[in-house]
């Protein structure tokens, strides 16, 4: 046992970089662009990117996501009812007012604006025109009132087509009810704990922690951002590993957990999110060389002149390029000769 | 939000320009097609409407891939079977049949329009065209194969690229023609399995394969994968061999100042005197006899030229010129037999001399064959014809082919065409499989009872004999025969070898591809992987030791290159003037990388480690 253990160690000297760059490398050259096995699933999962555009997404650590999700656990009596499940859906589901009208009229000559609600969506929503009306005059502080057919009446008493344009506008993006950045929620229930819970399409995760219902040490996003905004770089770098490992997962591709963590590591290692490439990663390279070598060589010699700077030929690149002996696996070795003469001398004096 | 206003209106768009509205779109499509028929309008217009967009379009322009329909109209061909007959007398043609609105041209977008039946008795009320022929839905290529029908649709892709690759007969003027390369096969053959588009066109002319006797088995692991066991002795028959023509040609070119090219033996003193020996084979002219055997480096076409730069000329100040080498040689890897030799004149009055080299190619291991339906192999082993396994009648196939290269590939054509022809070759008559004319089923009992009338198994099937050790095989195998083409990818053309060689002047390291000898590029993922093994010691001897090391002084003051004083025996550095210098090793590209900075007035320093 202790022998295995130790045979596992990795040497000293061992390119464990090249080596995960390799392993995420070679299967990324035969990954499918976006899959499509997901067709007729009623799940969030289905809409997200995937295959090699989310790994490059991840990889070239990406501010906005292009499908961000939530996953939100809820607490014990919660997790275990769906009709209160529901209700926390609800009051966590950004809906605002262009999800639920059907167009908008506006009034220049009067400052008027004429919102027709669409029914249908303002039932699903559980909304009342009342509750929307009272919204609206809360947010864009204008006169609002409920009209004829379910209708919405705001009065801007503002005669400038410009701002009343400017309004209407605002308006329509209004959040009319649940949380800032949380998209649309849906329950699902585990298959296995039959734990119902909320899948969410925004990465709103700061104000979802504090909603009523949704137990906050069980919230998990598939954006690294967000994780490291609201809980740190430990936790982006968890997210980064475990989604880069859910993405090769789905594409049927096994590349150890020791790879993937490496490259989360190294890109979380400087206490922020830095990409892989010439604006993360290999731009913070110390060597001159190394950096000109990779990308916009002109840029990094001209740079290295202008500030009289040193190569101190501690990389791999470098020592490629000049042909010395790269210090790595066996070049990391040194041998001193005895100088049995100076040893001697040294000897001697000692003596 | 709002409603999209759906508009009434139909855009018509001639060849993709909005010209005008209609309000009823089928009336004016049908309107514009009955006038097309009845010759009022070009027979090249189409038009179509897109349903999806609400907008007709007329399309008259060029490029447009158009492919003949037959008319249907109230459920009957307009093609009867009076006409049928009068174009059998050749009466009428082609062009009146279009003339008279009996077949028309339709284009990619008017297709979409149509409901075309694929044979006559398939034709319903609803019907517009009918197909000419079932088998006109494949393009040339395919329908000169036979059964595309069976195969999967990207072998059948596959497949017409390689019939493209195929050496055959390709003029029968040959003999006459300077093509800069061309394959000639020897005995090129007529498939045994044909098809209707291959005989309308006289294919078997210029045919570009021969029938090979195959045996679908192993042999000794010598076919896995996609490699292919040939038989010698049918080699040594001539089977599969061809001929390679290659033409070198040379101009004597004129100079602005009135100097010009001469074809001549260069006298010893031009510049770039390749040897005595290397002339040795020339004529009189300067130009080689023909039936001359030449190997790489002898030169074909002896040419001296005026040099490249007059300052050149300065320097000798008297009237005799120092000539410049310009001679063609065979290229590296390269020997044949002088095929023929051609004098003539350019439109600029110079003389040209073209040489054609013949050599001749006969089939051998790292050649490429394919069949007819996208399976093609290498041959990996040529067995002595002692050793291949042989039927009961002592007949021993021409290729193997490794039974692994059926099932996934679905290329049931590949079967049947050897069944088949089996079928024809024991009859004596070349068979027709031109496609969609039978049932796959029906033609393998067809087959079947042909075979057992010659006293074969009807499954095609055979008990075989080992070559090697005579013991009877344990399974029957399949047999049959099959149109095979050699491939235009020989080894010989492009087999190369290189230990140590020449050098880019640029920076001194080897040269690329075939004809400048080159090496093989030890690249970028290359150097990754040893670097992943931690294997630093290989990588400087890829990367410095084999490429392009070069050894420098550094000043151990300043930091800058020197240079070794053999007058005074001493290294010194130019900029500083000390003797202190350090003899180091580093890549040639790094040194000119440093050349490079300082052309840009950068001084870069080397401080060196002891």
């Amino acid at each position: 046992m202790q022998n295995k253990r130790v045979n596992l160690e990795v040497q000293p000297g061992e390119p464990v970089g090249m080596v995960a760059a390799q392993s995420l490398g070679e299967p990324g050259t035969q990954m499918v662009l976006g899959t499509f096995h997901f067709a007729g699933i009623a799940s969030y999962a289905a809409i997200a990117t995937s295959g090699l555009p989310r790994i490059i997404e991840l990889l070239d650590a990406k501010k906005a996501p292009s499908s961000p999700l939530m996953r939100i656990m809820l607490k014990e009596s919660y997790a275990k009812s769906f009709p209160k499940a529901e209700e926390t859906a609800k009051r966590i589901s950004e809906i605002r007012l262009r999800d639920i009208m059907r167009r908008m009229v506006e009034n220049f000559a009067k400052g008027r604006i004429l919102v027709i609600l669409n029914q249908q969506a303002m039932q699903i929503a559980e909304l009342t025109p009342g509750q929307v009306s009272a919204k609206l005059a809360k947010q864009l502080g204008v006169e609002a009132r409920v009209g004829e057919h379910g209708n919405v009446i705001l009065h801007t008493h503002i005669k400038n087509l410009k701002e009343v344009r400017a309004i209407a506008v605002r308006a329509a993006k209004t959040l009319i009810n649940g949380i800032e950045g949380a998209g649309r929620a849906m329950v699902s229930q585990d298959e296995k704990t039959g734990e119902f819970y909320i899948d969410a399409t925004g990465n709103g995760i700061d104000a979802v922690l504090d909603v009523e219902g949704v137990d906050p040490t069980r919230v998990y996003t598939n954006d690294a951002f967000a994780a490291y905004r609201v809980f740190g770089i430990e936790a982006a770098r968890n997210v980064l590993a475990s989604e880069v490992a859910k993405t090769l997962k789905d594409q049927d591709i096994t590349v150890s957990d020791r790879h993937i963590t490496l490259v989360a590591d190294a890109m979380t290692a400087s206490g922020t999110i830095k990409s892989i490439g010439r604006h993360g990663l290999v731009g913070s390279k110390e060597s001159v060389f190394a950096k000109a070598a990779f990308e916009e060589t002109v840029k990094h010699l001209i740079n290295a002149a202008a500030f009289g700077q040193s190569d101190y030929m501690r990389g791999v690149t470098e020592n490629i390029l000049i042909g010395k002996q790269i210090p790595l696996g066996t070049g990391v070795v040194k041998l001193t000769i005895k100088n049995t003469q100076e040893h001697a001398k040294g000897r001697k004096e000692k003596e | 939000m709002a409603k999209a206003q759906v508009s009434t209106k139909c855009y018509v768009l001639l060849n993709g320009r909005s010209i005008g509205t209609v309000s009823d779109p089928m009336a004016y499509i049908s309107e514009v097609r009955a006038m097309r028929r009845k010759g009022l309008i070009s027979g090249e217009v189409n038009v179509a409407y897109i349903k999806k967009l609400n907008e007709v379009h007329v399309n008259a322009d060029r490029g447009r891939v158009r492919k003949p329909y037959i008319i249907v109209e109230n459920g009957q061909s307009k093609l009867t079977k009076e006409l049928l007959e009068k174009l059998d007398k050749k009466e009428i043609d082609f062009n009146y049949l279009i003339r008279n609105g009996i077949v028309e041209l339709l284009d990619a977008e008017e297709e979409e329009n149509a409901l075309v039946a694929m044979e006559e008795s398939e034709i319903t009320q609803e019907s517009t065209h009918l197909e000419a022929d079932p088998a006109a839905v494949f393009g040339f290529t395919i329908s000169t194969s036979p059964f595309p029908e069976t195969n999967a649709a990207p072998r059948e892709l596959m497949s017409a690229s390689y019939i493209k690759q195929a050496q055959g007969l390709y003029a029968t003027n040959f003999n006459l023609r300077y093509e800069s390369r061309a394959y000639v096969l020897y005995y090129p053959q007529a498939p045994m399995m044909t098809t209707a588009t291959y005989e309308s066109v006289k294919m078997a002319k210029h045919a570009s394969g021969q029938n090979f006797v195959i045996a679908v088995a192993t042999y000794y692991g010598y076919n896995m994968q996609d490699a292919i066991v040939i038989n010698k002795g049918a080699v040594d028959r001539g089977l599969a061999r061809s001929m390679f023509f290659k033409t070198y040609s040379d101009e004597e070119r004129r100079y602005p100042g009135g100097q010009k090219d001469t074809f001549k033996i260069p006298p010893a003193t031009t510049e770039g005197y390749l040897g005595e020996h290397a002339y040795s084979k020339l004529s009189e002219d300067g130009v080689i006899e023909p039936e001359t055997e030449v190997s790489e480096g002898d030169v074909l076409i002896g040419k001296v030229a005026p040099p490249r730069f007059l300052e050149e000329s300065i320097g000798t100040g008297g009237l005799e010129e120092k000539m410049r080498d310009d001679s063609v040689a065979l290229k590296p890897g390269e020997k044949g037999i002088v095929d023929d030799v051609i004098f003539s004149e350019s439109p600029g009055a110079t003389r040209i001399v073209k040489v054609r080299v013949r050599s001749i190619k006969i089939p051998e291991t790292g050649d490429k064959f394919g069949s007819r339906h996208g399976q093609k192999g290498v041959v990996a082993l040529v067995v002595p014809e002692e050793d291949m396994p042989f039927t009961e009648q002592g007949i021993k196939p021409d290729l193997i082919l490794n039974p692994h290269a059926i099932p996934g590939r679905m290329t049931f054509g590949y079967l049947l065409e050897a069944f088949g022809a089996k079928a024809g070759a024991l009859k004596g008559v070349r068979q027709d499989g031109t496609s969609f004319t039978q049932r796959g089923r029906s033609r393998v009992e067809e087959y079947g009872r042909v075979m057992e009338a010659h006293g074969f198994e009807k499954s095609g099937e055979e008990t075989l004999y080992n070559g090697v050790t005579g013991k009877v095989f344990g399974a029957k195998l399949f047999t049959g025969v099959l149109y095979y083409n050699r491939l235009h990818h020989m080894v010989s053309n492009k087999m190369q070898v290189r230990s140590r060689g020449t050098v880019q002047i640029l920076t001194h390291q080897p040269t690329e591809g075939k004809a400048r000898l080159g090496g093989l590029r030890f690249g970028e993922m290359e150097r990754d992987v040893l670097v992943g093994y931690g294997a630093s010691m290989a990588v400087k001897e890829r990367m410095l030791d084999q490429s392009d090391k070069a050894p420098i002084l550094i000043c151990r003051d300043c930091g800058s290159t020197g240079y070794r004083d053999f007058a005074k025996r001493a290294s010194v550095c130019p900029l500083c003037g000390s003797t202190n210098l350090v003899d180091v090793e580093i890549s040639y590209a790094f040194k000119l990388l440093l050349d490079e900075i300082r052309s840009l007035h950068i001084s870069p320093r080397i401080r060196v480690e002891e």
